[in-house]
């Protein structure tokens, strides 16, 4: 199941056929657009296309509180050719409201402030909570000198008067009263009075429609997000509802009839607008300074940075290869003028480096002779083909993209370092809009339409799975819903409506904005529901918009364990690495891969890539980068994993189709696709074919690209695939080849995995499968101490090291830290000493603490408990889980020993006191305790155990009624009955997979891997979701060196593992089973990480 | 459960047995299953789990909300109901109920019959039972749980009945059930056999419920739990045993009224709802009821809210005992709303609104509550008078006509088409001529209770040449696509 499928396309305005409207003597200023959250039903497309309609030569946009919808309103509005006059409803918390009109950049930037001042503090100066929005009178008076403000009254103009007067005297700007004529029955009393007012203080009544809706009709959708934000129901709502449908965009002759007896109102309107020369185009982007020392020019640095640096990186001397590399680079770069962006990122990665943080950049810009110089990357452009003018094309001027992944466990502090740096009102982190999607549509408007419960799950369900955007009718009628129920169908549609609305914003994981000049004057910048995080209200999609670029910050976990390792490696086998310095090229790095031996590896660990490996067959560097490409929905459901592997293993000859001679040279695809043997796995190569081989201009590629994200939701494709066809036959093309072309293009929809990306990762896969090969028992404590992280649990990394000839031994007080630790035996060699953090339950300052004062072994748990003060929580915790064995004493001795200890103040007197009362301790017997019970209480506390499998209890048994070890399998052969029994590791449906369900499972001897059909899973759903002990009747299905085996009728026989201690026994699932934790969970991740690794649990 | 599924039958709506079905509470992740059917059972649904993780197992799971109040309360009933086997009953935890029959069980032919008893007339109201005889609550809440079918545990030998069952038959709370199964003493017998130095060692300073010493000591008698029983709620009646049967009860109602609002003043309570019951020298027994809009304990409004009822019993051979029950019982503080102390007005109201509810039905009495709804016929509701009042909604200040026609009637007028206002108009064939107006008021129809194609409303205020002012609407407007021209209608006077 694919992670994004209800992921909303931001919906644009279609510019073909709009021509600019004639001045309007009317100008809407009180625009409300949904993000005024739960307040505005239309978006900036529905407004800016019916303003067009209706006659609009400007419209404005007044938002409660927020700019966050501005940028939309901008976009669409210009592409209608309408003057979009930029501003917000401001109210204060003193009840008082203004709608408010920057006159210039000076203005807009003191209403940014002044929103700014609001959302990061309370009036009291504390630290603002997130989404709230406090402004005092005071606040507005300050930073109100080039905005022009306009009164909102208030329903009840009693008041008014007395107001007016303090509000005139503080607010020198304050020029109108707004007046709406609403059909409220006393509209002419209302707007007379008010105009009465206006004059006697000197100001004037301005026109506007209070408009919360383009059309009459979205008023339903306008009454549902009314009762959303009140909590209540539309049968209760009751006066909270407006009492009629006026609040919508009407259009100018219409403002202008109403207000007929009021001409100077509609002409005050046009004198705000017109006052107002405000754009958001003037918003002009500048890179921070501090990067570049005085006196030089930002290009000049770079420039000298780079080549300090590929000084470094080439002791040897320069390739002419790199030389030539560095200088065009350098030249685009320059050319380009984005500079700064490459210093800036040098200067964090720089700042990461010397705190000693792991970190290496990815993405578009990345992958650069200029980035590995810098130290940004690692992967050496010399080695390697480098990419970097295809993604940063001259013709478009997008922004360069470099993510930087960092150490997710410090990244906070390089993020609070930005902070510090820059300041907070220089630097902010971006936002990600939070749309409503389907479910939490249907959800939310079935619980205001008084649906119940099991009807609106009903209805939540049948959007489930399905691919587009609308709730599908025919889903509604198979879940038995009756669609001719007009209030359900009533509710349908509004949810409908309401899918793709925002709903409010979110953090974006790491996208940071830096500046120059005080950001909170460009952008309003409000508090993170973290501690000491601040956003900006924009999205990406926003600073896209308006060409202001932005540094990405991530967190990957393997970046956290390989730096561990490095440490480990450091500390006991003096051997300094970094990622850079491990040697390209090892053989038996390779072998090891070979032989689908990946657990724990970065990228290639899950099951789908464990079984591409010994098909793939990696050799060098640039097989991982197919390796890490190629298991990815995108290559799969093209159908181009078969064709690679075939033509790679030469059973089928490569052949790149050329052009007609006249067109262009024949190798030209041969260029593109030649190293992947003429198969597309890479996202650009798809688009480098349309553009060669279709010869697309880079502005309809760019479009394509675009296109192909949303091909799955809308029927787009016919559009493009004519052009992109029609023109490669044109060209001199097989017919066939340029539909097959297509259909490629089309199957990596959204999920094509740029090889830029690629090639990062395969770096990191490379440095992990290094350890691992050569230093498993590093590796196995660096994964175990940087967890959660990765597909699998502590115990399958724990049984992986130890079938690599590694040590494992269990925690205990005597021998522990916190972390898992090397333990010497021989000199050279080490064990594995398992780290308190295993324990259940036990604290890090507790664990820090015993280790702190064990100079000498303890003797016993009364010394452990005065010694390194522990409480007596910690120590029945380290009881329960073995960990006392050095004393001699086993499970059930030390939690009889530990049950003896008080928490009580070990005052002399009261320990004299209490041995009075009870008298000597007298020893009891315990009944021991059998191994079984050791194993399922390892499992309950330490979620592993050392002294045997679980299964190896049953395998007598079992045995008996015929059942095989995993073993045995080995030597089976293909389509042979088999019988298994095992401990389910990982249960997974991947969405490539045509609802095939793959289960791992484990017993005392190894691993199997189980393949159930769609037919099969649905027979035995409940056992498969529910197992922990899973008996299996199949057939084995052998391919190469890989064993499957196919379920034909599965058995729970939890049931034998709880017997085996009377207790319920837990089971470690791996972090990748889809059962205990669904894969499309809705959490907020780097979005371009959820579109093109689906799947992959390292990103933080 | 079952209490769910008997209110289930009851409403009609009970699911076959064969569909799984739950009872969910909220719990820290979402709705968690509280109890479940035989069905869900069977399909795997486990007491605990969240809602959503047994959906996927079984997707036809119907879930319904658990009412843990409601079970409390029930319980607290059954307990009472109990005290026809033995005085002293009280009820023990959520699911729990401790019946001391010291003395009592001979009444029924001995433990074993008890037990078969109360076996059947708890599945007379549909509930299961578990249930077991032992000499200490300690010892019944053990076997009852754990222990074999109606276990009857003879004085003496707790030891030896309890032996066997786990260590958590002993009330203990999980993690210390958790510890004594790690330490290998999973039954009590394992616990009991450990020196009580060590245990007193290791325990002594735990709560009750992470205690197995106390614990043990309490089932096996050593230590004391006795059955407090709380008091049942306090039953308000009066009686007139007579020596010669009547035929009419009439003259004995004011004794009774007085003597049954005397105790209600006893105890500080007012009571809802009477009950008259005569018992008929033939056996036969009549009842009539009375209800009160508010609690009352004033025996002359009782008195009176019986008559022209009590002609409704047939005498027959006349009866010879009447009763008369005060239900609804509540708190009813008395106010003193003026200084001298005189009764407050209102309450004259309150008693003929009693009187004619006693005459007339509950339906039949109704009174006007405000409703928050824009269309101006919406804006209120007729409710029972009975019922309790509702917290009124501030409408917004909009000047509504004092008389509000039932049926607004339809005028002719004359106004400037598209949307002008009415300058004269037709009714009830007189022609009215507009001098002012004020408006529109534009209400939209309620989209989500009108029929689709309802028009809007346009409300004037208008005032005709005689100063009579009246409230006139038009329905739709020009081509909104809903219907031909608008038509007006007149929907109310103003004073």
């Amino acid at each position: 199941m694919p992670q994004n499928d209800h992921q909303h396309k931001r919906r644009t305005l279609e510019t073909d056929g709009l021509t600019p409207n004639p001045r309007a003597a009317y100008v809407e200023l009180g625009v409300t657009s949904c993000f005024s959250f739960l307040y505005g039903a239309s978006d900036a497309v529905d407004l800016a296309a019916t303003a067009w309609e209706q006659g609009y030569d400007a419209l404005g946009i007044a938002d409660l509180n927020t700019m966050a919808g501005v940028v939309r309103l901008h976009a669409e509005a210009t592409k209608a050719h309408i003057r979009p006059v930029i501003g917000c409803r401001v109210a204060l918390i003193s009840g008082e409201a203004f709608l408010a009109y920057p006159r210039n950049r000076i203005g807009y930037g003191q209403l940014c402030a002044l929103l700014s001042k609001g959302k990061m503090s309370t009036p009291d100066g504390e630290w603002q909570e997130k989404g709230a929005c406090q402004i005092t009178l005071n606040d507005l008076a300050a930073h109100a000198d080039q905005i022009q403000l306009i009164l909102l009254p208030p329903e009840n103009l009693h008041d008014l008067a007395a107001q007016l007067r303090q509000l005139t005297r503080r607010l020198p700007t304050l020029r109108h009263i707004a007046a709406s004529y609403l059909y409220r029955g006393d509209d002419r009393a209302r707007i007379n009075h008010l105009d009465r007012l206006a004059r006697r203080f000197g100001l004037s009544i301005l026109a506007t429609n209070d408009v919360h809706y383009h059309a009459p009709d979205r008023r339903p959708l306008q009454d549902v997000i009314t009762c959303i934000r009140e909590k209540t129901t539309i049968d209760r709502a009751g006066f909270l509802l407006h009492a009629n449908a006026e609040r919508h965009l009407k259009s100018p002759s219409e403002m202008i009839r109403l207000f007929a007896d009021w001409p100077h109102a509609i002409r005050a309107t046009r004198e705000v607008a017109d006052a107002c020369a405000f754009s958001l185009n003037e918003l002009r982007y500048e890179y921070p300074e501090e990067t570049v020392p005085q006196g030089q020019t930002a290009d000049a640095y770079l420039a000298e940075l780079t080549w300090a640096g590929a000084a470094k990186r080439y002791p040897k001397g320069i390739s002419d290869k790199v030389r030539a590399t560095l200088q065009k680079e350098l030249a685009l770069i320059s050319k380009l003028d984005i500079s700064p962006y490459f210093l800036t990122i040098r200067y964090i990665v720089h700042y990461a480096r010397s705190i000693g943080i792991l970190c290496q950049g990815r993405g578009s810009a990345a992958n650069s002779a200029v980035c590995f110089c810098l130290e940004i990357t690692s992967v050496d452009p010399d080695l390697n083909d480098v990419l970097f003018e295809r993604f940063i094309s001259e013709e478009r001027r997008e922004p360069p993209d470099i993510d930087v992944d960092f150490e997710h466990e410090r990244r906070e502090e390089v993020i609070q370092h930005i902070y510090e740096k820059y300041g907070r009102a220089r630097a902010g982190l971006c936002a990600t809009v939070i749309h409503y999607r389907p479910r939490m549509a249907i959800r939310e408007v079935g619980k205001v339409m008084g649906l119940s419960e099991d009807v609106t799950s009903a209805l939540a369900k049948t959007i489930w799975g399905s691919f587009g955007r609308e709730i599908g009718a025919k889903e509604a009628e198979e879940a038995g819903l009756d669609l001719n129920d007009p209030h359900l169908s009533r509710a349908i549609k509004l949810a409908d409506q309401m899918i793709g609305m925002p709903r409010h914003l979110g953090q974006h994981v790491g996208g940071f904005i830096l500046t120059q000049h005080p950001l909170i004057e460009t952008v309003p910048i409000g508090n993170g529901a973290m501690p000491d995080r601040t956003f900006i209200e924009w999205d990406k999609d926003d600073i896209d918009e308006l060409g202001i670029f932005k540094v990405d910050v991530l967190g990957l976990g393997m970046l956290t364990c390989i730096r561990k390792a490095f440490d480990l490696l450091k500390a006991h086998y003096d051997t300094p690495l970094e990622l850079a310095s491990i040697k390209e090229g090892d053989e038996a790095v390779y072998d090891m891969l070979c032989r689908g031996e990946s657990l724990g590896v970065f990228q290639v660990e899950s099951r789908a890539q464990m079984n591409m490996l010994p098909r793939l067959k990696p050799r060098k560097f640039y097989d991982l980068v197919i390796q890490v490409a190629i298991v990815r929905p995108g290559p799969i459901q093209g159908d181009m994993v078969h064709p690679y592997l075939r033509r790679r293993a030469g059973k089928e000859p490569e052949d790149y189709p050329s052009p007609a001679p006249e067109f262009g040279p024949p190798d030209e695809l041969k260029q593109i696709l030649g190293r992947t043997f003429g198969v597309p796995i890479f996202q650009e190569q798809a688009m480098k074919i349309a553009m060669v081989a279709a010869a697309f201009s880079p502005e309809e590629a760019n479009q394509l690209r675009k296109a192909m994200a949303t091909f799955r939701a809308k029927g787009m494709v016919s559009d493009h695939k004519e052009k992109m066809v029609g023109r490669m036959v044109k060209r001199g093309y097989d017919p066939e080849f340029a539909a097959r072309c297509f259909s490629q293009i089309e199957g990596f929809g959204e999920y094509g995995f740029p090889e830029s990306h690629a090639a990062s990762f395969a770096h990191l896969v490379y440095v992990s499968s290094w350890l691992k090969c050569h230093h498993p028992d590093v590796f196995c404590i660096a994964l175990l101490n940087s967890q959660p992280m990765g597909f699998y649990a502590p115990a399958q990394i724990v049984r992986d090291a130890q079938e690599n000839g590694v040590e494992v031994r269990p925690p205990d007080v005597n021998f522990s830290e916190w972390d898992s630790t090397l333990e010497p035996i021989a000199p050279g060699t080490f064990a594995v000493r398992l780290g308190l953090r295993q324990v259940d339950g036990m604290k890090e300052d507790a664990a820090r603490r015993l280790a702190a004062v064990r100079q000498t072994p303890f003797t016993d748990l009364e010394d452990l408990k005065t010694r390194a003060r522990q409480d007596a929580g910690s120590l029945r915790r380290l009881a329960a889980a073995d960990a006392f064995r050095s004393m001699g004493l086993d499970r059930r001795a030390a939690l009889w020993d530990a049950a003896a200890l008080k928490d009580a103040p070990n005052l002399p007197l009261f320990t004299a006191r209490d041995a009075r009362d009870e008298g000597a301790e007298t020893r009891v017997a315990l009944p021991t305790m059998p191994v079984c019970e050791h194993v399922v209480a390892d499992y309950q506390t330490l979620r592993l155990s050392l002294k045997a499998h679980p299964l190896s209890f049953l395998r007598k048994s079992m045995a008996a009624q015929g059942f095989i070890s995993t073993e045995t399998l080995v030597r089976t052969h293909n389509g042979e009955q088999v019988s298994m029994g095992g401990i389910v590791l990982v249960r997974q449906r991947p969405g490539s997979a045509k609802g095939v369900c793959f289960i791992t499972m484990e017993d005392e001897k190894g691993i199997a891997n189980l393949v159930i059909w769609p037919k099969v899973m649905a027979a035995y759903r409940k056992v498969i979701m529910r197992a922990r002990l899973i008996v299996v009747h199949g057939r084995v299905q052998r391919d190469a060196d890989i064993i499957h085996v196919v379920a034909e009728r599965l058995e729970d026989r939890t049931d034998a593992l709880t017997r085996l201690a009377n207790d319920p026994m837990p089971v470690p699932l791996a972090h990748a089973d889809e059962v205990r934790r669904p894969v499309p969970e809705p959490r907020a991740r780097h979005p371009r990480n959820v579109r093109i690794i689906p799947k992959s649990r390292d990103f933080h | 459960m079952e209490r769910w599924q008997k209110w289930a039958a009851q409403q009609g709506s009970a699911p076959p047995d064969d569909l799984p079905l739950a009872l969910a509470t909220e719990g820290a992740h979402g709705p968690v299953i509280h109890a479940n059917n035989r069905a869900a059972r069977l399909a795997g649904m486990r007491v605990g789990e969240r809602v959503v993780d047994m959906r996927a197992l079984c997707p036809d799971l119907q879930v319904e909300q658990a009412d843990l109040d409601g079970d409390w309360r029930a319980l607290e009933r059954l307990m009472l109901w109990t005290r026809r086997w033995c005085p002293w009953t009280v009820t023990d935890g959520a699911d729990g109920l401790i019946l001391d029959t010291t003395g009592s069980a001979h009444l029924f032919g001995g433990e074993a019959a008890l037990l078969r008893e109360m076996e059947e007339r708890l599945a007379g109201l549909g509930l299961g039972s578990q249930i077991a005889i032992a000499p200490t609550w300690g010892a019944a809440w053990a076997l009852a749980r754990f222990g074999p079918v109606r276990a009857i545990c003879p004085g003496g030998q707790e030891a030896e009945m309890l032996a066997p069952l786990p260590a958590r038959a002993l009330r203990l709370e999980e993690k210390t059930g958790l510890l004594l199964h790690r330490l290998g003493l999973k039954t009590i017998g394992d616990l009991a056999a450990i020196p009580r130095l060590s245990l007193t060692r290791r325990f002594a300073r735990a709560e009750l419920d992470g205690n197995p010493l106390m614990r043990l000591d309490q089932a096996m008698g050593r230590a004391s739990e006795p059955v407090s029983s709380p008091d049942a709620p306090p039953v308000f009646r009066t009686l007139a045993r007579l020596a010669e049967p009547i035929q009419d009860p009439t003259p004995h109602l004011p004794e009774l009224c007085e003597a049954l609002c005397a105790q209600l003043a006893g105890e500080g309570m007012g009571c809802r709802k009477l009950r008259l019951t005569v018992y008929h020298t033939d056996g036969e027994i009549s009842t009539i009821m009375a209800a009160m809009s508010r609690p009352s304990r004033e025996a002359r409004h009782l008195e009176r809210l019986f008559e022209g009822k009590l002609e409704r019993i047939n005498p027959g051979f006349g009866f010879d005992l009447i009763t008369l029950e005060a239900g609804g019982v509540e708190e009813l503080v008395i106010a003193q709303h003026r200084l001298e102390g005189g009764p407050k007005d209102d309450l004259d109201l309150v008693r003929l609104v009693d009187r004619l509810v006693a005459r007339f039905g509950a339906s039949a009495v109704t009174r006007p509550t405000p409703r928050a709804s824009h269309v101006p016929e919406r804006a209120q509701n007729w409710q029972s008078a009975m019922a309790a009042p509702t917290t009124p909604v501030s409408p917004p200040a909009r000047e509504r006509p004092l008389r509000l026609f039932e049926h607004p009637e339809e005028i002719r007028v004359l106004y400037a088409v598209p949307e002008g206002p009415p300058a004269q108009f037709i009714w009830r064939r007189q022609t009215l001529h507009v001098t002012r107006y004020a408006g529109p008021e534009r209400i939209a129809p309620e989209w989500w209770n009108d029929r689709p194609g309802t028009r809007l409303r346009d409300y004037f205020k208008v005032e005709d040449q005689t100063g009579r002012r009246f409230w006139l609407y038009r329905e739709g407007l020009h081509g909104d696509g809903r219907g031909g021209a608008p038509r007006w209608f007149l929907h109310g006077a103003f004073a």
